[in-house]
C-alpha cells in the first residue's frame, strides 16, 4: 500500500493542489493580451499543467522508493549538482546571466536542483550522532560555500542567499549555543555597519555585551571583537577597490530605486499594479498593467502582481492563507517526526519555502529587493516546480512513513 | 528558548509573522493606497521614454553627403488604445498604403505590447497626414510623431541600406536598447558599422500626475541621454563614383573598382546594374521584392564582392611570377613555340591568335597575353603548386573588406576534381586551362585590384577599406588596413611591372587602348570564357603611375566581350577623369 491513509497528510497535499491551481490560472491570465475585445493566450498555461503532469510521477515515486535509497543517493545528487552548477557556466548568456542549461525543447536551471541536495546533504551530516559543535561548522559550511560560489559566478546573487538561509536555519534548528549564530552573523551585520562608525560603535557595544551576558570568556569575547573590527576597516578599502559599475549593481539590489530603468521601474510598476487592483480586483484577464512593456517577468517573478491587480486584496489574502496554512502543516509535521534526519530535512524545506514566498511576493510589494526568486508552485517555471514538489513529496512521505506509538 | 520542545513553535510562529508583515503591506498597498495607485494605472502616469539617438551619417572622402537622415512623420499604433479592431484595421488599410495582412501581422507581433507605440508607417506623405489628422480624433490608437528617416542620395552598393528590425534580430539586440521600432542597418556599411551608426538608446522616466505634479517614485536619474551615432567619412570619393557610374555601359552588367595604392582605401565601387536602396527603407511590398529577386540582371547583387568569376588572361602575371619565384623560368627563358596552340597530351590546346606568337619570354608572353607560354609552364609546376601560389597572392581568398558576405571565390584541387568528375579524371587539362585563368578557378573583381594594387605598391598588399574615418561624439578614430607581402622578390617584381608596361603602352600590346602619351598606365587585359552568354568576360586591371603610382583599378564586364576592346576604352576614359581631377 502506498498511501497509509490514516497517517497520510491529505490537508497538506490538499493546501498544495490549491496553490497549484491558483498558480495554473494566474500564469494563464499573465499570458493573455487583448486587443480591442479580442483575447489571445500564450500556452504558457498548458506547459505549467505538463510540468504539474509530471510532478505528480515524481511524487508518486519519491512515495514508493524506500527511504535508504534516498539516503544513499545524497551524496551522489549533491556531487551532480555541483558538477551541473559547473557545467552551466559553459553555457550561453541569458538575461545577462548563466543560469540555464538550455536543451532545446526545455531549459534546465541547476541552481534549482542544488538547493534540495544541499539540504538533504546537510541534513544528514548535522544528524550524525555525538558531532560536536566544532564539527558541525567544519562540516557544513564547505558544503554550502560550494554551491553558492559556483551560483555566485552566473552571477545570481538572490538564489545564493536562499542557501544561507537553509544552512541558518538548520544550524538554529540542532544544538548550537546561540552565540555561534550571533557570531555567524555578526560580520554581515559588521559589513553593512561599516559605512557609518557611529553605528558600528553601537552595533559592537552591543554585540560585547550579549556575548559577555553569555558568560563566555573574555578570550571568545575578545576575538569576535577584533575580527568584526578587522571586517570594519577591510570594507571600506573592498568597497572602494571595485569599479563603479560593480558598485552601482550591488547598491540597486540593495536600494532598487536608484536603478530607475532596471529593476526600480519594474517594483514601481508592480505596486501600481497592485494597488490599482484595489479590494476587489479588476477581474480575471482584465488587468492591464501586465502588458506593459519593461515588466517582462509577469508570468515568473512578478506573478503576484497579476494577481494583485485582477484578484485584488482579496485574492491576494486568500493566497497568503493558502501558503500560510501550507507552510503551517509542514511546521507543524516536525515535532510527528522522531528521526533526526527527517527532522532536519524538513526544516530546510519549510525556511527555505518560507523564504521564498516572502521575498517574492515582498519584492512585488516593494518591500524586498530585487532577487529572481520566484513564487514556489506559482511562477511558471519547469525546474523550480519540479524541484519544490520533489520537497513537498519528501514531507509527505516522511509522514506517510512515520511510526506512530 | 532553544529546548527542542519549543521549536515548532518557533517555526509557526516565524511564519505566521512573514504572513503578517506580507498582510499589512498588502493592505497598505492595495486597500489604504488603493484609490490612488488605479488612477496612476488608468492614467498610465509612470512610464519610460526612450529617446532615440540620431544615426550618424556618411559622407564621402571631401565631406560630400552620401547618406543624410530626412525629417519624416510618422504613424505609430498603440495596441491597448484599440476600441474596435476592425474598423482601426479598415482606416489604416484605406489610408496608408499598407496591406491587410502586414497589419495583422503587426497586431500579432506585438500582442504583448500593448501599452507601446509601435511604428505602423514611416514617412507618411504630408498631403496623406493633412487629410487623415482630422479623422485621427475617432482613433485614439493612432498618433503621428517626427522622426527622421534615411535618404540615400546616390545609387551603390556599398553603403547597403536599413530596414525595420526583425523579430530574431531584436530578440539578440533588445538587451543593447533597441526597440521593435527601431531601424537597423541590413548590408553592406550600414550593416558591417551598425554599433557605431546607431549610437545609444537614451531614457527618460515620466512621472507626473494630470496637474504636473511629480510623483516621487523616483528621486534621481530621471533621464539618460542618448549618444548620437558616429558619422562615417569614406575613402570613396563621390565625383569619381558618379562619374563611372554614369559612363557605365547601360547594357552591360559589370563592375569598376578603383583603389588609392599606398592606403588601399577605395576609391570608387561601382557595381552595375544597381538599384534604389531608399526602397528598402519602407516596407517594400511583396511585388515590388518579387521583380527586384526575378530580374535577370541581378541588381541586387554586388559584384564586386558577391560576385565571383573566372579572371582569364588578368590572372596571366599571378602564374609568370610562380614561374619566376620558383625558377622554373628567368627572364630569357623561352617556352614552346606558339603556332595558334600547344599539344598536350592527346590534346590540342588554342591560342587566342590564330596564326601564333612563335617563341616568347615572360616579358612579351605578358604583353602580347600568349597561352601557349603560359601553357607550357603550366606543365612544369603542380596544381598544388598553382593554388597555393594564388592564395599566397590573396586570391580566392577573402580580402577582409570592411563590408557584409564577402566571397572567398575559388580554386579547385585535385580532390574536388575526383569528387566532381570521377576517379579517373585527367588533371592536365583543368590545370592547363587555369593557367590562363579560364575553367573553374573564380575570383572576385575586389581581388584582383587588390593584386595589381599590391603591384603598384611594390609588393605590399593592402587590406580594402572604404571607412577611412569614424566622428563620435567623443572620439575620431582612423581606420586603416592590414599590410601583407605578396611572394614575389623585388627583381621578380619589376620584371612584371615592365611587362604590364609594355601591355598598355608598346605596339601590339593588348592594352593600348588605354594608353596615354603622358601618363604610364600599367596593365593587363582578359577575356573569360564562360557558360553565361557567348561573348567573353571582359576583364582590364592594373595601376597608373605619375609621379609614383597612385590608382589601381579593375574593369570587369560580364560578357561584354575581349577585355583590350571593351573593357581598356572603360578604363582610359576614367584614368582621364581622374588625371583632370588631380591637377584641380
Amino acid at each position: 500500500m502506498l498511501i497509509h491513509v490514516h497517517k497520510f497528510d491529505w490537508a497538506l497535499l490538499i493546501f498544495l493542489i490549491c496553490i497549484l491551481l491558483c498558480g495554473v490560472i494566474a500564469i494563464y491570465s499573465a499570458s493573455t493580451t487583448k486587443i480591442g475585445n479580442e483575447f489571445q493566450t500564450e500556452n504558457y498555461y498548458l506547459k505549467q499543467i505538463l510540468w504539474i503532469a509530471i510532478s505528480i510521477l515524481i511524487f508518486l515515486i519519491v512515495l514508493k522508493i524506500p527511504y535508504p535509497i534516498i539516503d544513499f543517493f545524497t551524496i551522489p545528487l549533491y556531487i551532480f549538482s555541483i558538477l551541473l552548477l559547473i557545467v552551466v557556466l559553459f553555457f550561453p548568456e541569458i538575461k545577462g546571466s548563466h543560469r540555464w542549461i538550455t536543451l532545446g525543447l526545455f531549459n534546465i536551471q541547476p541552481s534549482e536542483l542544488a538547493k534540495i541536495t544541499t539540504l538533504l546533504l546537510l541534513s544528514k551530516i548535522l544528524s550524525k550522532p555525538h558531532i560536536r559543535e566544532g564539527q558541525i561548522l567544519i562540516r557544513s559550511f564547505p558544503i554550502v560555500i560550494l554551491p553558492v560560489f559556483l551560483i555566485l559566478l552566473e552571477p545570481d546573487l538572490g538564489t545564493s542567499l536562499v542557501f544561507w538561509v537553509i544552512l541558518f536555519s538548520l544550524l538554529a534548528f540542532s544544538r548550537l549555543p546561540v552565540f555561534y549564530l550571533i557570531l555567524i552573523i555578526s560580520p554581515l551585520i559588521s559589513i553593512i555597519t561599516s559605512f557609518n562608525l557611529f553605528l558600528f560603535i553601537i552595533y559592537m557595544v552591543l554585540l560585547c555585551y550579549l556575548l559577555y551576558r553569555m558568560r563566555l570568556s573574555l578570550i571568545i569575547v575578545g576575538s569576535a571583537a577584533i575580527v568584526n573590527i578587522f571586517i570594519f576597516i577591510i570594507t571600506p578599502i573592498l568597497w572602494n577597490s571595485l569599479k563603479i559599475y560593480q558598485q552601482n549593481r550591488i547598491l540597486s539590489f540593495i536600494d532598487p530605486m536608484r536603478d530607475p530603468f532596471g529593476a526600480g521601474y519594474q517594483i514601481i510598476q508592480a505596486k501600481i499594479a497592485i494597488g490599482s487592483g484595489g479590494i476587489l480586483g479588476k477581474g480575471f484577464l482584465l488587468g492591464t498593467q501586465k502588458n506593459l512593456n519593461f515588466l517582462p517577468e509577469h508570468h515568473t517573478d512578478f506573478i503576484f502582481s497579476v494577481i494583485g491587480e485582477e484578484f485584488g486584496f482579496l485574492g491576494c489574502i486568500f493566497i497568503l492563507i493558502m501558503f500560510f496554512l501550507f507552510l503551517y502543516k509542514i511546521a507543524r509535521s516536525i515535532n510527528k517526526i522522531k528521526i533526526k534526519e527527517m527532522r532536519y530535512t524538513i526544516v530546510g524545506i519549510l525556511s527555505y519555502l518560507s523564504f521564498q514566498v516572502f521575498v517574492n511576493i515582498g519584492m512585488n510589494l516593494g518591500v524586498v529587493p530585487t532577487t529572481g526568486i520566484p513564487l514556489p508552485f506559482i511562477s511558471y517555471g519547469g525546474s523550480n516546480l519540479l524541484v519544490n514538489i520533489f520537497a513537498v513529496s519528501l514531507v509527505l512521505k516522511y509522514l506517510n512513513e512515520r511510526r506512530t506509538f | 528558548m532553544f529546548n527542542s520542545k519549543y521549536k515548532p513553535n518557533l517555526q509557526v510562529n516565524i511564519t505566521a509573522l512573514i504572513f503578517i508583515i506580507l498582510g499589512i503591506c498588502l493592505f497598505n498597498l492595495q486597500v489604504i493606497q488603493g484609490q490612488n495607485y488605479s488612477h496612476i494605472a488608468e492614467n498610465n502616469y509612470v512610464r519610460i521614454k526612450t529617446i532615440f539617438p540620431i544615426r550618424g551619417e556618411i559622407y564621402d572622402r571631401n565631406y560630400c553627403s552620401i547618406v543624410e537622415n530626412r525629417p519624416s512623420f510618422n504613424l505609430y499604433i498603440t495596441l491597448g488604445k484599440i476600441e474596435n479592431k476592425e474598423n482601426v484595421i479598415k482606416f489604416i488599410v484605406q489610408n496608408f498604403n499598407i496591406e491587410l495582412a502586414d497589419v495583422k501581422e503587426i497586431f500579432q507581433k506585438n500582442r504583448f505590447r500593448l501599452y507601446q507605440e509601435i511604428l505602423l508607417a514611416q514617412d507618411v506623405p504630408y498631403k496623406i497626414m493633412v487629410e487623415t489628422s482630422e479623422l485621427m480624433n475617432f482613433y485614439p490608437s493612432l498618433s503621428y510623431r517626427t522622426g527622421t528617416v534615411r535618404n540615400y542620395l546616390y545609387k551603390n552598393h556599398f553603403t547597403g541600406y536599413v530596414g525595420r528590425i526583425n523579430e530574431e534580430e531584436h530578440h539578440k539586440l533588445k538587451d543593447q536598447g533597441y526597440s521593435i521600432n527601431s531601424m537597423i542597418g541590413k548590408t553592406g556599411l550600414e550593416k558591417y558599422y551598425e554599433s557605431n551608426l546607431n549610437g545609444i538608446n537614451g531614457y527618460e522616466i515620466i512621472q507626473v500626475d494630470a496637474s504636473g505634479r511629480s510623483l516621487k517614485f523616483f528621486k534621481h536619474n530621471l533621464t539618460k541621454s542618448p549618444q548620437n551615432g558616429s558619422d562615417l567619412i569614406l575613402t570613396i570619393d563621390n565625383n569619381l563614383q558618379e562619374y563611372i557610374s554614369s559612363i557605365f555601359p547601360e547594357d552591360i552588367n559589370g563592375t569598376v573598382v578603383i583603389s588609392e595604392v599606398e592606403t588601399g582605401g577605395i576609391l570608387a565601387y561601382i557595381s552595375k546594374p544597381d538599384f534604389d536602396q531608399n526602397i528598402f527603407v519602407n516596407k517594400l511590398s511583396s511585388v515590388a521584392w518579387n521583380e527586384m529577386i526575378q530580374n535577370p540582371n541581378k541588381p541586387m547583387l554586388d559584384r564586386v564582392i558577391h560576385g565571383t568569376y573566372p579572371p582569364g588572361s588578368s590572372y596571366k602575371p599571378i602564374i609568370a611570377s610562380l614561374g619566376l619565384e620558383s625558377e622554373i623560368i628567368t627572364r630569357d627563358t623561352k617556352l614552346a613555340q606558339c603556332k595558334g596552340g600547344l599539344n598536350i597530351g592527346n590534346r590540342f590546346f588554342k591560342c587566342w591568335l590564330d596564326k601564333g606568337h612563335g617563341k616568347l619570354n615572360v616579358v612579351n608572353a605578358i604583353k602580347y597575353s600568349c597561352d601557349v607560354f603560359f601553357y607550357d609552364l603550366s606543365t612544369k609546376c603542380s596544381l598544388e603548386q598553382m593554388n597555393d601560389y594564388t592564395k599566397r597572392s590573396f586570391l580566392t581568398v577573402k580580402t577582409g573588406i570592411d563590408l557584409i558576405g564577402e566571397r572567398s571565390g575559388f580554386f579547385p584541387t585535385y580532390k574536388w576534381y575526383v569528387e566532381n568528375y570521377g576517379k579517373y579524371v585527367g588533371i592536365i587539362g583543368p590545370k592547363v586551362n587555369i593557367s590562363i585563368g579560364q575553367g573553374e578557378i573564380l575570383v572576385t573583381p575586389l581581388q584582383m585590384c587588390f593584386y595589381f594594387n599590391a603591384i603598384a605598391n611594390n609588393g605590399k598588399w593592402i587590406q580594402p577599406h572604404i571607412l577611412e574615418k569614424e566622428i563620435g561624439e567623443k572620439r575620431t578614430i582612423l581606420y586603416s588596413g592590414i599590410t601583407k607581402n605578396l611572394p614575389i622578390s623585388t627583381k621578380n617584381l619589376e620584371m612584371i611591372q615592365e611587362s604590364l608596361y609594355k601591355a598598355v603602352n608598346e605596339r601590339y600590346g593588348t592594352g593600348v587602348a588605354a594608353s596615354f602619351p603622358d601618363i604610364e598606365v600599367y596593365g593587363k587585359t582578359g577575356s573569360a570564357e564562360n557558360h553565361m552568354g557567348k561573348k567573353t568576360h571582359a576583364w582590364f586591371a592594373g595601376y597608373v603611375k605619375w609621379d609614383k603610382p597612385e590608382i589601381a583599378f579593375v574593369v570587369f564586364m560580364e560578357n561584354a566581350g575581349h577585355g583590350g576592346s571593351v573593357a581598356a576604352p572603360l578604363a582610359a576614359k576614367f584614368i582621364k577623369y581622374y588625371d583632370k581631377m588631380r591637377i584641380e
